[in-house]
């Protein structure tokens, strides 16, 4: 079964769990928040402590744009979808280290690794890095017309 | 600690990387191949440790960045240091494409490579069939008139009849002998 490391009720404050509870997400989400409300089995223990290394990787305030990229790219290479904390997170360290194109990069390879639940996931995390985008100021691929093919490469086998 | 060093001072020297940091451990670097970047600078890790620029949905970080650091690019790298809600989409657009080649979406937009290919599957399924019809035609003469004469067939039929061909389960088990005719 995949991993689905993204949650709708996190395991730490309870002023984000309340913010978190009134959010209607969808369906399979809102079936484990249900679940998690009430116990901690293994499996999300082991999930929570995952989401925060990763948050604390990219926290860390001497980061430069090499571990930035080596640690997004060791996180999508996983069969998850990462949480939205840990993409906050990354996308606040590309700040620190004045690099805007990686935001952009990293939100677009986020957006693929939703692969077919894109309509369920993307949206929910849309909202929940609203407040790091509008902070930081960083457009979503779809604002700067990114999820649209804007030029065209020819195949490099098809020159002869 | 020694390899984030040696990482920082081989970007600021040049972009030309000669020796690599052993993987995990101290001790002398190992030679690689030299690898002409021009003047990009490098980011990251890429795929496998490889100083290239390859745009892929599997490894979607580069090693190097796509364009030199010249130019108006440079102008931009100044821009980007300060507040990004002061850059206009078009200067954030530039960011990128100084990065990256391709956006992600590019790389998986449909190439239409299934028309030709389909047409030239459809071009080769019907040379054959034109080369069946041309052998048919033209190397393959007429049929004997023991098979296109219909009264040489029935007399073969009615010969086949009275030799009693097959009589338990073929030809002539069809045939009733006692009223002279074929059975129902």
């Amino acid at each position: 079964m995949l991993r689905f490391a993204l949650r709708t009720v996190p395991r730490l404050s309870a002023i984000r769990t309340a913010t978190r509870a009134q959010q209607t997400v969808m369906s399979v989400g809102s079936l484990r928040m249900q679940q998690q409300v009430r116990l901690m089995s293994s499996e999300n223990l082991a999930d929570a402590e995952f989401d925060a290394r990763y948050e604390a990787f990219f926290n860390r305030p001497d980061i430069d744009g090499w571990e930035i990229r080596k640690g997004m790219s060791d996180l999508v290479q996983m069969d998850l979808v990462p949480d939205p904390i840990i993409v906050a997170a990354a996308l606040r360290a590309c700040r620190r280290v004045n690099d805007y194109a990686l935001t952009t990069r990293i939100l677009e390879i986020v957006k693929i690794k939703c692969a077919d639940q894109v309509n369920e996931i993307w949206p929910y995390m849309i909202q929940e890095l609203k407040p790091t985008l509008d902070e930081l100021g960083i457009l979503l691929p779809e604002e700067m017309g990114y999820d649209q093919p804007e030029l065209a490469l020819p195949n490099p086998y098809d020159i002869h | 600690m020694a390899s984030l060093a040696t990482r920082r001072l081989l970007r600021e020297i040049g972009q030309v990387q000669v020796v690599g940091v052993r993987f995990g451990s101290a001790g002398p670097p190992i030679p690689l191949q030299k690898v002409n970047i021009g003047k990009r600078e490098i980011v990251g890790f890429g795929n496998n440790g490889e100083i290239n620029y390859v745009d892929s949905v599997m490894s979607p970080f580069p090693a190097i960045r796509f364009k030199e650091d010249v130019g108006e690019v440079a102008a931009l790298r100044t821009k980007e240091q300060g507040d990004w809600k002061k850059m206009t989409k078009e200067e954030k657009k530039a960011l990128y494409r100084a990065s990256f080649c391709q956006t992600l979406t590019e790389l998986e937009a449909p190439t239409g490579e299934w028309k030709s290919v389909t047409g030239l599957v459809l071009l080769g399924l019907s040379l054959g069939l034109w080369g069946y019809l041309w052998v048919k035609w033209v190397v393959y003469g007429d049929m004997p008139d023991t098979i296109t004469n219909d009264e040489k067939r029935k007399a073969q039929i009615e010969r086949m009849i009275a030799l009693r061909v097959n009589p338990v389960e073929g030809f002539a088990s069809k045939y009733d002998y006692e009223k002279g005719k074929w059975k129902e």
